[in-house]
């Protein structure tokens, strides 16, 4: 449990000890309730997908608008293999974040040579031609263009998930798995492929200068991303029971990187947090047409102005609140930078040391 | 079997189009070093505005005045209210922000005037005329000469006017500008507004272009043929911004014709990616880092 709990500040190991209380009972308390137990497995499917948008984004400094075509990938993965080779379930969802993670390696290559904006358009453009693809005629053998494609019901041995009769189990095997993967991401960041990742977003020349080949770095962080993602993927597969064009679109992107700006860059449990409160948002808001877009873009835009830490910071700043009025169990245990995988973000309004006023 | 000159005809009035709205990202890009990824619904909103004064039987030059000021308008306010706060954030932020803009304006303007589509006038004749073999269609040249001309203008006016040379001594060094006298802020502000103006010019030009009514999402894919225009011609060139919108227009017009027109956005896609990994400036760009 170390690894999924941060040691030192203990406020805030207790607030994800809980957090995962709260979602291990929730099926229990909220029996019956259908709806609230499919939007609380949408949650941690988008959370779980935001996550790996923040490896890129706020781990490695690296821009992706087309992160919901990574996810149509590993979703398409599991009915095209499904339906045609009778696979098991645990493969179909390894064999969605190996493909997928085949398609973030080929990207990486040409893209790991990118920067800011033109990285960020060359993700917009595949974000958008993956559901072209997948309509189009040409590859619809595949994927069966408009209508998409039924996704086979999740099994263990003998045990079916259906999502109709036992939405509680699907929850907890969705649990598992978000978790599984959340604790190989933590570990990860722990270690000195995670270093390098954050020393070549705080500054490429700096990290090239220690020896860390940057390219290679981008393409490994690529490719990383790309595999949890298909997880991601294979799960909101399993979870719609239909794929088509339609469920990737750009604004599901969009919604990513939102989750990530509200959480918090670099803070993984601050994603999962955003993913929580933007699908409440968006669930609320759906019955308004472009009510939730505005919402949710007006959320990242004041975030980015008034907080750009989002979420994460805003909790940080009020535990050091609380440890300086000396509320009991705030202060950490330990010294601070044992194992603290969630580095602070480099300050945004960071300003030259030399500084010429022009008049604002 | 339609023509493949007359193909390339065609493509070039929707190349106008993009590489309008380049010129736009490609203006705000060059001074400011952000691109405005809420250019496309910004043009949009500008759009709706004009389709609102026409619907209250102002006359169409008055209506184009009023929508082209709101153009201004909107831009002097993104530059006011918001980028001004986050220019000196990374890249990341800056992108962002725009990106929320994108979402707010979306939402707004699904809000204010609904998703049914409307129709605005063309400014001159869409009847077919013939040229030799090939057909094209007044309104058709002249979407092509107003963005020649404007992009004409921009150039005479950066190249060859004291504002355009103060100008790019803001692009190069603010603050060194600052010193020599040159009152930074207001050339970054005049480069919005100008930047969403050539933008809405190019969105309220493509609604009787293409014939779909306009709807809120209209601008989403003229956006980012847009960008691939930029990304084409070099960031922050504008002789690039107008030779991509045109190479774009066409290519995305040959492949809609001889391939398949669902497999556009795929395919220029695949032309950035190999345009970006042989020249990763762009056809007319400098050194991505300089911006000049």
């Amino acid at each position: 449990m170390n690894i999924l709990l941060p040691p030192g500040r203990r406020l805030e190991r207790i607030g994800i000890a809980l957090l995962i209380v709260v979602a291990v009972i929730f099926p229990k308390a909220y029996g019956g309730q259908d709806y609230l137990i499919s939007q609380a497995r949408l949650v941690m499917i988008y959370g779980l997908a935001a996550v790996t948008l923040n490896l890129l984004v706020g781990f490695g400094g690296q821009i992706s608008l087309g992160h919901a075509g990574l996810l149509a990938i590993g979703a398409y993965t599991v009915p095209v293999l499904g339906n045609n080779y009778n696979w098991p379930t645990w493969a179909l969802i390894l064999a969605a974040g190996v493909t997928t993670a085949l398609v973030g390696l080929v990207l990486g290559l040409p893209t790991g040579r990118l920067r800011g904006h033109y990285l960020a358009i060359t993700t917009l453009g595949f974000g958008l031609a993956v559901p072209e693809l997948a309509l189009s005629t040409r590859v619809a053998p595949l994927t069966n263009g408009s209508e998409g494609l039924i996704v086979p019901t999740p099994t263990i041995g003998s045990f079916t998930f259906d999502s109709a009769g036992h939405p509680e189990a699907f929850y907890y095997l969705c649990l598992v798995v978000v978790l599984l993967c959340l604790l190989a991401i933590l570990s990860l960041l722990g270690s000195s492929s995670g270093r390098r990742f954050m020393a070549v977003r705080d500054s490429e020349d700096a990290a090239a200068a220690m020896g860390i080949n940057t390219w290679l770095t981008k393409v490994v962080l690529f490719t990383t991303s790309a595999f949890f993602t298909g997880i991601a993927g294979a799960l909101l597969a399993f979870q719609d029971g239909v794929i088509a064009p339609t469920t990737f679109p750009f604004g599901l992107s969009l919604l990513f990187l939102a989750i990530v700006i509200m959480g918090g860059m670099a803070s993984v449990w601050g994603s999962i947090a955003g993913a929580l409160i933007l699908i409440v948002v968006q669930v609320e808001a759906s019955n308004q047409p472009g009510l939730s877009d505005a919402i949710i873009g007006a959320v990242v835009v004041l975030i980015l102005l008034l907080a750009p830490d989002g979420l994460a910071g805003l909790a940080r700043r009020l535990w050091r609140l609380a440890a300086g009025l000396g509320i009991p169990w705030s202060a950490g245990v330990g010294p601070r930078l044992r194992r603290q995988p969630a580095a602070e973000p480099p300050e945004a309004g960071e300003r030259p040391p030399v500084e010429v006023r022009h008049g604002r | 079997m339609v023509d493949f000159g007359q193909y390339i005809i065609h493509g070039l009035a929707f190349g106008a189009i993009y590489a309008l709205v380049a010129l736009g990202f490609n203006l705000i890009f060059k001074t400011t070093g952000v691109v405005n990824f809420a250019a496309g619904a910004m043009g949009t909103a500008v759009t709706m505005i004009l389709w609102s004064t026409l619907d209250r039987s102002v006359p169409l030059a008055a209506a184009w005045l009023i929508a082209m000021a709101a153009a201004l308008l909107i831009g002097v306010l993104t530059e006011a209210i918001f980028m001004q706060r986050v220019e000196r954030s990374p890249v990341l932020i800056q992108i962002v922000v725009t990106l929320g803009l994108l979402l707010v304006i979306e939402g707004a303007v699904n809000r204010i005037w609904g998703a049914e589509p409307k129709l605005i006038p063309s400014l001159a004749s869409s009847k077919a005329l013939a040229i030799g073999s090939w057909y094209t269609s007044a309104n058709d040249i002249f979407i092509m000469a107003l963005t020649l001309s404007l992009a004409g203008v921009l150039y005479l006016a950066l190249e060859r006017t004291r504002y355009g040379l103060a100008m790019r001594a803001v692009a190069q060094d603010r603050e060194v500008a600052a010193l020599m006298g040159i009152r930074s802020f207001r050339y970054v502000t005049a480069s919005w507004a100008v930047g969403v103006l050539v933008a809405g010019v190019g969105a309220v030009l493509f609604v009787p272009l293409y014939g779909g009514g306009l709807v809120p999402t209209m601008m989403d894919n003229v956006a980012v043929f847009a960008f691939a225009a930029a990304v084409l011609g070099g960031f922050g060139s504008l002789a690039g911004a107008v030779v991509g919108g045109f190479l774009i227009g066409i290519f995305s017009n040959l492949v809609g014709g001889y391939l398949s027109t669902d497999l556009e956005v795929s395919l220029i896609f695949l032309l950035i990616v190999l345009v970006l990994y042989v020249r990763p400036q762009g056809l007319f760009g400098v050194d991505a880092k300089t911006r000049l």
